[in-house]
């Protein structure tokens, strides 16, 4: 097999036991790899109703054909569980070196179930799997934890670890690889720390051969001079934090946990004002040639911190929680990446505590005596702390906005600002009506990065303060775009620099792996991955009710700027989920019919088509 | 014409906010045009080097509002075009 090794390796934690499974071609083309083969492994092994915490739960770990290849961006992986946040599917990717390093153990995913014993550093090289000792980890940072590791196994091993907020089992704890970055949202860093697991160290020597070495080298020449033009500009000079300016002109910009949709301190921490007095340098990721990783540091008296700052980390620990100040937001974004939380989750569930202390609901004996007030800096590092100890009001929040309002009361639910339990990312679904629809559909919860959907509320494709019912399809269309990119598995930051994603992907998925790839068939991959994504979300208890948008969405109006006045009613919420549901060829009530599973090919891997709902 | 820069046409022009003269009835070309005649640090980066209008990376909005799309636009006065990036995700 070329661009594959066609098999899964499942590592059973409690009775230590390691298996191979083979992964037929017949998988491979319909699945890709990434999220795509990983939600048919997340299908397959993660048994129904499993509690996510629970040693059943699955963990996986997968990479895709592209990796390995050298094309720019191709060192990709991604992370899926079944998430204790929100209780469906959970799917993170992460990039750099840990992608090839996994692969080049001989497999194309890791399935990890059960619970070690005791902690646990788990080394897994192409001859096997070692359980060592992660006792002496426990309470190490993401950092520390993988500077220890290679200084106990080599340099060049590569690491994927938990930080204090994974032990913890914080619900949004993320796994971090390669120097900061993290596999971030749904809370995969818990699931690895409820299995024992503190860090899983990868260390291979297997390549993996490609089908036709040199016209994919022809091919990877001009994509990577494509990659350093006009199409990723905008990533390689300021940066995502490039949207914070002109996401408070739009009155997109979320602030004091959506209550409105501007920032007046917003230039201060612009990613223009950041390039000018924070930039240190741009970083890459393992084969990439954009480089848009902003690495910036602080310029205060404080303790210095430097680490990455991209938009929703800047949006989070920003605006949503009335911080102005760049150093503050670095030092927050910075302190996330080394307790190794999810930076939304974590800035979105500490603004709606703010709220609920401003409103009275909370009070200072809640907070251990903290002001917990929007704009307080050091009220916000202090939380972030506790949170990943689970004390003080850390106990509350470390469970995400949902279960802490559902635990406060006092109508605290209404602005708890998550759809399925998923923190909302920096997009203001009022006046970005196709991402209204996006957030309220996604399988895993409040994201825009699955489907990308702001891309037509930024064009003259549509009017965004506007709704009709062609969102739906839109959306839809936008889903399986990102499906595609996130099975292949390309950076998105990359999709602008393709003239033609499908013919493009479809020919060099041929020259890796000599399998005819249609642009058509990589196109249905595409739509198959999200329904499959949706199947897992129906089998774990999914209903039409929870594809919505927070109460404040949709009885509040904007307060402030040229949006002020501009809503979203139910009404209209509804219309455009129809419109959805219909361009997906589902039923009205969002289920799937069985011919629509039998056109996708999905028949022999779902459940009966007539047991599910 | 009241012009607002985001991202790096900011930075190339070292300023937030500048003024342009534009014909009422204006097409992207027309402000390309103008633009680059006061800011000619934009051509190739924020603006077409053959100045037909914005790069394709960049997109050109009326007021927060409209964005324009390649027809040509009628401008009243106190009207406000923004420049900015057109991968406006992250």
């Amino acid at each position: 097999m070329y661009g594959y090794h066609g098999q899964v390796m499942l590592i059973d934690l409690t009775t230590r036991k390691v298996a191979w499974e083979p992964l037929p071609e017949s998988i491979l083309r319909r699945f890709i790899g990434g999220i795509g083969l990983g939600t048919y492994l997340l299908y397959r092994y993660c048994p129904h109703g499993v509690e996510p915490l629970s040693p059943g739960n699955t963990l996986i770990f997968v990479t895709s054909p592209l990796v390995g290849s050298r094309l720019t961006t191709s060192s990709k992986f991604a992370v899926l569980t079944k998430s204790p946040l929100t209780g469906f599917i959970g799917d993170s990717l992460s990039s750099s070196f840990l992608a090839t390093e996994i692969k080049k153990t001989g497999c194309d995913a890791v399935v990890i179930t059960g619970r070690a014993a005791s902690p646990t550093l788990l080394h897994i090289t192409n001859n096997g799997v070692d359980y060592l000792d992660g006792a002496v980890l426990i309470g190490l940072t993401t950092s520390e934890t993988e500077q220890a590791v290679k200084a106990k196994l080599g340099g060049m091993t590569r690491v994927a670890s938990i930080g204090p907020a994974g032990e913890k089992l914080v619900k949004y704890a993320s796994v971090a690889n390669d120097g900061g970055r993290q596999a971030g949202r749904t809370g995969s860093g818990a699931v690895m720390g409820s299995k024992n697991l503190k860090a899983i160290a990868f260390r291979g020597s297997r390549p993996v051969e490609v089908f036709e070495k040199d016209a994919l080298d022809t091919i990877g020449k001009d994509l990577t001079l494509r990659s350093l033009g006009p199409a990723t500009e905008k990533y390689r000079t300021l940066g995502t934090m490039a949207n914070v300016a002109v996401f408070n002109r739009l009155g997109t910009l979320p602030t004091k946990n959506f209550q409105q949709s501007t920032f007046d301190q917003a230039e201060q921490i612009s990613g223009e004002a950041f390039v000018q007095s924070h930039h240190v340098k741009n970083a890459h990721c393992a084969n990439c040639t954009i480089g848009c990783e902003q690495i910036v540091t602080t310029d205060d008296d404080g303790k210095q911190a430097k680490g990455r700052m991209e938009y929703e980390s800047g949006f989070a620990l920003g605006p949503l929680v009335g911080v102005g100040n760049p150093n503050t937001v670095i030092r927050a974004s910075k302190m996330c990446d080394e307790l190794g939380m999810d930076t939304i989750s974590a800035g979105a569930t500490i603004a709606w505590a703010m709220e609920c202390f401003e409103k009275g609901i909370l009070t200072p004996a809640d907070t251990g005596g903290i002001d917990l007030r929007f704009g307080n800096e050091d009220a916000l590092l202090k939380t972030l702390e506790l949170i990943s100890r689970r004390e003080g009001i850390g106990a509350l929040l470390a469970d995400g906005s949902r279960i802490a309002a559902q635990r406060t009361g006092h109508g605290s639910e209404a602005w708890a600002m998550h759809v399925k339990g998923l923190e909302m990312p920096g997009y203001e679904p009022r006046s970005l009506k196709t991402m209204a629809v996006a957030l309220s559909v996604a399988t895993r919860g409040a994201c825009h990065n699955r489907s990308s959907a702001y891309e037509a509320d930024f064009s003259a494709r549509v009017d965004r303060l506007k709704v009709d019912d062609e969102r739906g399809r839109i959306t839809a269309e936008g889903e399986d775009f990102s499906s595609v990119l996130d099975s292949l598995i390309w950076c998105k930051f990359l999709r602008k620099a393709f003239t033609d994603l499908h013919a493009e992907s479809a020919a060099i998925y041929r020259h890796i792996t000599g399998w005819d790839m249609t642009p058509g068939e990589l196109k249905q991959a595409g739509e198959r991955i999200n329904n499959l994504k949706k199947l897992f979300n129906i089998r774990e208890g999914w209903t039409r009710a929870d594809d919505t948008l927070p109460a404040r969405v949709l009885t509040e109006t904007l307060p402030t700027g040229i949006v002020q006045g501009i809503g979203l009613t139910r009404d209209d919420l509804d219309m455009m989920i129809d419109g959805y549901y219909r361009a997906r060829g589902w039923a009205a009530d969002g289920t799937i019919p069985p011919a629509k599973i039998r056109e996708l090919k999905l028949d022999d891997i779902v459940e009966q088509p007539s047991a599910i709902r | 014409m009241t012009v607002e820069l985001y991202g790096q046409a900011r930075l190339l022009a070292g300023q937030k906010i500048v003024e342009v003269a534009l014909p009422v009835r204006s097409s992207p070309a027309d402000f390309a045009q103008r633009l680059a005649d006061k800011y000619p640090a934009l051509v190739g980066k924020a603006i077409r080097p053959d100045l037909s209008g914005p790069m394709d990376s960049y997109v050109l909005n009326l007021n927060g509002v409209e964005f324009i799309s390649g027809a040509s636009v009628e401008l009243r006065q106190g009207d406000t075009l923004l420049l900015f990036s057109s991968q406006a995700g992250g």
